[in-house]
């Protein structure tokens, strides 16, 4: 339970809030390299942290993330033509560079210096990995790039998707550190999906529906492990790390890749939630990365040309009541992805937490919710950096292990949680 | 049958269909014990007994002690609640049905022993709040862990009033 000042002051992201704030110290994705594949390839519309953008690649390779809107009329520069190095608006040919800045307005004299007088808000736009990462606060703080494992390894051993979800941000993340769903919710995932199955630790997963749970605190966020009974007086451990302000990853299975998510607002009712796999140590097998693309696993399977999942609200979600009889979906819908996404879309835009009901498992949720606030209190107050900035905080991994009963899953998996190159994930 | 009323299918999400979700209260707060395993947990469970809770029951702390036990039943733990008075565990734990566990140290594993297996026996969820820094409480967790269903350690004390508040308690 929360009280709605706290509910509206961790959901809401805009500009001069002070979540937005906190949003605003981090590199987030914008968009999916693949939006922008060449130089002067239509530009795209991006709404990120309820600001209304324009991206594009220009003549020379370089990316762009401009205020959408030209300075002139106030027309969407989604229209403009992107060319010899600058977006062009369609209605009176004014033309910016990346940077914003205002290069050419044709109505003024040759000699005119107007346009060096125009310049539209931009943010930085940098691909790392498969992601076009923007910073959107103070240029005096901006951070080093992100150093997530998943988008340094070789193009070959990643891939990554994403899914607009119609919900706020806050319930969309807060399914990706509450481990308890999945022996019910993605049951059926567990035993039948191709980049879930096969794996031993499935096995106790299915066998304990009731784990036992562990919050410790990490320096970029937190470590949320879920245990349960093993052979031989051990326990088998599930430990999802969280790295402020909204990147999870799931714990692996088997030699499956490791997947894991970054949720973005759009604004305080949509999110985009990225999806990726990657694998340390190997490349992804073509079976792997076309069960991806078909949805499998925590992908969704989009309607083609979008980024809109194929099941979705206008649709109920493709429902089968069929498949939930004979349990291969526990709630009827198909995929991972879809059966969070249905369900964190169905509480509603922004879910009303003075109305929850939690219980003390969900006490990985409760210590998120509190560091968040805490972080975006401290930014406000007293401009301290949060946790979550410095990129060796972004080098962390999952790991799923079996430790003897009496030890502390912390210290002994401090390697299997850290990210470290060339070295194989930690998984039953 | 597929659905013909905006109401009747998954479009009834939209904010101004929420408005019309019922809002009748659904349950009263948790049954929550909260007790300290040691001195420097007790210190914490003083300050945050001294909110508004409700219904919660503060204990700052356990004996062994057999002083209430007239043998009604095997147990002999006594809590101490925030006033002094005195409880035995049994008696606390009637009508419970959660109970949270607050340690800074791993002097109190005999009493989480005892307070966890009470707890099975009677099918009451048990936390545990560890307040320390990671590398110094390492006792504390391990002396604690069979006994919690949920254990958090942090350095942070609002945690335990964010955790309470969360759970209604």
């Amino acid at each position: 339970m929360l009280k709605q000042e706290i509910n509206e002051l961790l959901t809401q992201t805009g500009p001069a809030t002070p979540m937005g704030a906190l949003f605003r110290q981090y590199w987030i994705p914008a968009l999916l390299a693949e939006e922008l594949s060449e130089d002067d390839c239509p530009q795209v519309r991006v709404k990120i942290l309820s600001e209304r953008c324009i991206a594009f690649r220009d003549s020379d390779g370089r990316y762009g993330l401009i205020d959408e809107f030209c300075a002139h009329r106030g027309v969407s520069l989604w229209f403009g033509r992107n060319e010899q190095s600058g977006l062009r608006c369609a209605y009176h040919g004014w033309k910016y560079d990346v940077t914003g800045q205002c290069i050419e307005v044709p109505s003024e004299p040759e000699n005119s210096n107007f346009c060096a007088k125009v310049r539209l808000t931009s943010y930085p736009l940098v691909k790392v990995g498969a992601i076009l990462w923007t910073y959107m606060g103070d240029p005096e703080k901006r951070p080093a790039l992100p150093e997530f494992e998943f988008v340094h390894v070789p193009p070959e051993q990643t891939y990554t998707s994403k899914r607009w979800q119609e919900s706020n941000w806050l319930q969309a993340f807060e399914g990706g550190i509450d481990s308890s769903h999945v022996s019910f919710l993605h049951s059926g995932g567990l035993r039948n999906d191709p980049l879930f199955k096969g794996a031993k630790g499935n096995e106790y997963n299915l066998a304990d529906l009731k784990p036992f749970f562990e919050v410790a605190e990490a320096d970029g966020g937190l470590f949320v492990a879920a245990r349960r009974d093993a052979e031989d007086g051990s326990y088998y451990w599930r430990i999802t790390p969280w790295v402020m302000p909204s990147f999870t990853l799931v714990p692996p299975r088997g030699d499956h890749p490791i997947h894991g998510h970054f949720w973005v607002p759009i604004d305080d009712r949509n999110c985009w939630v990225y999806t990726f796999d990657y694998h340390p140590v190997r490349a992804l097998t073509a079976e792997e990365v076309q069960a991806m693309k078909d949805g499998h696993g925590v992908h969704s399977r989009n309607i083609p040309g979008t980024y809109r999942p194929q099941e979705n609200k206008d649709n109920d979600y493709l429902m089968d009541r069929e498949a939930q009889k004979r349990d291969e979906a526990f709630s009827g819908i198909r995929g991972i992805a879809m059966q969070d996404g249905s369900l964190q879309e169905s509480m509603g835009p922004i879910v009303d937490r003075t109305r929850e009901r939690l219980v003390s498992a969900d006490v990985g949720i409760i210590k998120a919710r509190h560091k968040l606030r805490k972080a975006a209190i401290a930014l406000r107050d007293e401009g301290m950096t949060p946790p979550g900035v410095d990129p060796a905080h972004h080098r962390v991994r999952s790991a799923a292990i079996v430790l003897p009963k009496d030890d502390s899953f912390i210290e002994l998996s401090r390697e299997a949680v850290a990210a470290s190159p060339g070295v194989r994930q930690t998984s039953v | 049958m597929r659905p013909i009323l905006l109401n009747s299918c998954a479009e009834a999400t939209t904010a101004a269909e929420t408005r019309f979700r019922i809002d009748v209260p659904i349950t009263d707060g948790r049954a929550a014990r909260i007790v300290a395993l040691d001195e420097g947990a007790a210190v914490v469970v003083r300050r945050v007994a001294e909110q508004h809770w409700s219904g919660a029951r503060f204990f700052t702390g356990v004996d062994r002690t057999p002083q209430l036990n007239d043998n009604r039943e095997s147990t002999d733990v006594v809590l101490r609640a925030t006033d002094g008075s005195q409880s035995r565990l049994d008696e606390q734990l009637a009508g419970a049905d959660l109970v949270v566990m607050i340690a800074t140290a791993d002097d109190g594993a005999k009493a989480a022993s005892a307070i966890g297996d009470a707890c099975t026996l009677r099918g009451i969820m048990t936390a545990g709040l560890i307040l320390g820094e990671r590398r110094e409480v390492g006792g504390a967790v391990s002396a604690l862990r069979p006994h919690a269903r949920v254990l958090m350690v942090t350095k942070d004390e609002q945690d335990v009033s964010e955790v309470l508040t969360a759970l209604r308690a």
